[in-house]
């Protein structure tokens, strides 16, 4: 069995600064995204999972409909596997619902018009995330159990939280412990993934222009997300 | 890693237990021996943590827009 924990905006310079030797594994280092014009989540695991780049296809359909992508598994690696299971991935088994209601609250964040108001937004906003993380990693660990060759765990709580409270550093490391927890739990190989990582704007977070890769079979060097279709296929 | 016990008011527990729902912890223990690890760091090297600002707010909202998340 294979297993991917893929993690929106896991920041190499964090996994360092925290420690987080499970999430690291023997190999680790930064992905190259530069054939892409921003960091944006939406092209990045697209282009993930069918092993092209697919930024142009994703703009085109506007950053409305974008979040609504669904690509048939015909056109994605998963489609070597048996009985694959993919929870929550962006472009492929996501839950719209929410996260079209995280990204609702955070129009709201910016919309407030005092920082009272921002502060209430805030909050609401963070528990959603924090909540749908909890289902999330659960669901997780019960199909770690389940009889599939490939799984992939999407885990966006480093992305959601992080882009309005990046500079508390004390939330930040929580979570990076709480997905190092995760990945100290796996009893299979696995690859851990981000489509990008983070950089800090006052409290804030903006994507950054490389991700996170990590195993503990091979150096991959400085892959670019679309090699690992065929590095997991390889794996097989 | 060796555990030990700590005693710590009834009351108190259940405010972290309370707390839970808005962290990723699963206990209470995770929970205290993270604060703590935290608040002995802060005492060792006091670093500041960021406040809100409107010229950051307004620079990461461009950079949302950028990224499609602010339709
Ligand atoms: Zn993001």
């Amino acid at each position: 069995m294979i297993t991917v924990l893929a993690i929106d905006a896991l920041e190499y310079t964090l996994v360092e600064k925290f420690d987080c030797n499970n999430l690291k594994q023997k190999y680790y280092g930064k992905t190259n995204i530069s054939e892409f014009s921003e960091p944006r989540t939406m092209v990045l695991w697209s282009s993930f999972m069918t092993g092209k780049n697919m930024e142009k296809e994703i703009l085109a359909k506007g950053d409305k409909d974008m979040w609504n992508t669904k690509l048939d598994i015909k056109d994605t690696f998963f489609d070597q596997f048996e009985n694959p299971k993919i929870i929550d991935l962006p472009g492929f088994s996501y839950i719209t619902d929410q996260h079209d209601q995280e990204r609702k609250l955070l129009k709201e964040f910016f919309d407030a018009q005092s920082e009272e108001e921002k502060g209430q937004v805030r909050v609401d906003y963070n528990n959603l995330a924090f909540e749908h993380h909890r289902k999330i990693k659960e669901e997780f660990i019960d199909v770690l159990e389940a009889d599939h060759d490939f799984i992939l765990g999407y885990f966006s709580v480093a992305d959601v939280i992080g882009h309005l409270n990046f500079g508390n550093r004390t939330m930040m490391k929580m979570i990076y412990k709480d997905l190092d927890e995760i990945a100290g739990s796996m009893k299979n190989q696995f690859i851990v993934l981000s489509d990008h990582g983070m950089e800090q704007i006052g409290i804030f977070g903006d994507h950054s222009n490389y991700g996170f890769w990590s195993t503990d079979f091979k150096d991959l060097g400085n892959p670019g997300i679309t090699d690992f279709a065929k590095i997991i296929k390889e794996m097989r | 890693m060796e555990y030990g016990e700590i005693k710590i008011p009834k009351q108190m527990i259940s405010k972290i237990e309370a707390r839970l729902e808005e962290t990723g912890f699963e206990s209470v223990d995770k929970y205290v021996t993270f604060v703590l690890e935290e608040v002995i760091k802060e005492v060792e090297d006091e670093e500041p943590e960021e406040v809100f600002s409107e010229e950051d707010e307004e620079k990461v909202k461009g950079r949302l827009r950028a990224l499609g998340y602010l339709d």
